[in-house]
């Protein structure tokens, strides 16, 4: 089967910003996402213990390529100073290019 | 009862000393956890009972008490959240956002501190009003609100001079008509969140229905609302403990001034909570739950506003002075304190309770 290049772009953030990250997404026209409570180590210490709140997620989308640019630089240039985020890109394929607009 | 031995005994009640276990189980590292989604369900059972007990008393006292201690207590909540910023930026140094993030945790109501307040004026035999359950309710949004507009307005003003400075401002907006109109956008989400939230919905909700089943309707589920109030209070602060001995480090971080703010700021605060709640006629536990909603911190609700109305304040000044310093110093002692206030003011109610009042003002 023919597999189709797309990007596979992975937020990892403080749970206070999901919303953020996903709002920037729904901004670029993107709806689809995964999103799962993670816990590690970071610059910002030990997360995704104690309070509900100072949790990690992990939000994970596949979009073409056009559409990456533009979604990094809003979440790096609104989110980064600011919040406990890790973002990076990977390449992936899929069957059906047509779901990932 | 000497103040000492009011502490000393409050110190051995069940709830301070399963806190300060919790913390012990941090510091030794212990694994101990209490399961999250038991942790999330205790909040809002607690504000549950608090609501259910808040509207069964309002059915039998009626509205009409509630509105002045309501509009005093969110007059003296956006008061003190102002002063509180002058403290912060002046004497302290805090930077803008930070100071505004931390005067509205300390402008804003504990939850939990209220619980624990219940418990403990419980403990001591005198009852509190009812109404004080909506106060708590009406009183988590305000000093976030107040908080959220005056950084937006301090921020456009720095806009606006940066853009004075290049020569470029031909458009004569005022700060003011900038700042509610960069708010509004804002606010408007707080407050939707904020009232929307599952902590203020969960109270209310158990308010009205507390108010429609009466004493009762009540009967049939007291033994879940009534009789494990304070066990599971008990419970919920072994997590509490827990995550407050997990900052203690923090705490060397946040600085010598928040330290003693977090300590002087909520005994300021409280006392005069209980002067004024005792001038309006409330109740011996009721003008010491009056001061606790005044001296309390919010460290649940707060991270959730603020990370998203004032993301530039660093969260782990907020959330460390409030759960680690001022929580603990006012379940262990603000409260036994607040209580002697309350009992002597109370006692010496044939004198002018004005003057007690104007002294503490002073």
């Amino acid at each position: 089967m023919k597999l189709y290049n797309v990007k596979l772009l992975t937020v990892t953030c403080e749970i206070l910003a999901q919303k953020n990250v996903i709002d920037i997404l729904a901004k670029h026209e993107i709806t689809g996402y995964t999103s799962y409570e993670v816990e590690g180590n970071g610059a910002r210490g030990l997360r995704g213990q104690g309070l509900k709140n100072e949790k990690n997620v992990k939000v994970e989308v596949i979009m073409q390529e056009e559409k990456l640019q533009s979604v990094v630089e809003e979440i790096a240039r609104t989110l980064f100073t600011n919040f406990a985020i890790v973002l990076y890109v990977s390449d992936v394929g899929v069957l059906r290019t047509e779901k990932f607009v | 009862m000497d103040i000492l031995e009011l502490i000393q005994s409050n110190l051995l009640t069940p709830i301070v000393l399963f806190f300060l276990f919790g913390i012990i189980a941090a510091r030794i590292k212990s694994d101990l956890k209490i399961p999250d989604a038991i942790s999330e369900f205790l909040p809002i059972y607690l504000l549950a009972a608090i609501g259910l007990h808040g509207g069964i008393e309002m059915r039998n006292t009626g509205f009409e008490t509630m509105f002045v201690p309501m509009i005093v207590a969110i007059g003296m909540s956006l008061l003190f959240t102002l002063n509180h910023y002058q403290i912060l930026r002046r004497l302290g140094k805090f930077n803008l956002f930070d100071s505004y993030a931390l005067a509205s945790t300390y402008g804003a109501v504990g939850a939990v501190t209220f619980s624990v307040g219940l418990s403990f004026i419980k403990n001591q035999g005198v009852t509190s009003e009812g109404y004080l359950a909506a106060i708590l309710a009406v009183l988590e949004p305000v000093a976030f609100i107040l908080a959220i507009f005056l950084t937006n307005m301090a921020v456009s003003k720095q806009i606006k001079n940066k853009r004075k400075s290049l020569g470029k401002l031909e458009d004569s907006q005022s700060e003011l008509d900038i700042g509610i109109s960069e708010t509004k956008s804002n606010l408007k989400q707080v407050l939707h969140e904020s009232i929307t939230g599952k902590a203020i919905v969960i109270l209310l909700g158990s308010i009205i229905i507390g108010y429609v089943i009466g004493e009762n309707g009540f009967e049939s589920i007291s033994i879940v609302f009534d009789e494990l109030f304070t066990g599971a209070i008990v419970i919920f602060l072994i997590e509490m403990g827990i995550i407050a001995g997990q900052r203690l480090d923090d705490i060397k971080k946040v600085g010598g001034f928040l330290i003693a703010f977090s300590i002087i700021m909520p005994t300021f605060n409280g006392v005069i909570g209980v002067l004024v709640a005792t001038g309006l006629g409330l109740s011996l536990g009721g003008s010491v739950m009056f001061g606790l909603l005044l001296a309390s911190a919010s460290f649940i609700a707060a991270p959730a506003v603020l990370r998203h109305a004032i993301p530039q304040a660093k969260p782990s000044l907020y959330i460390t002075s409030a759960l680690g310093i001022t929580f603990p110093y006012n379940i262990i002692v603000l409260l036994p304190i607040m209580f002697m206030v309350s009992s002597i003011v109370h006692d010496a109610e044939s004198i002018d309770l004005f003057n007690y009042i104007s002294q503490g003002l002073i």
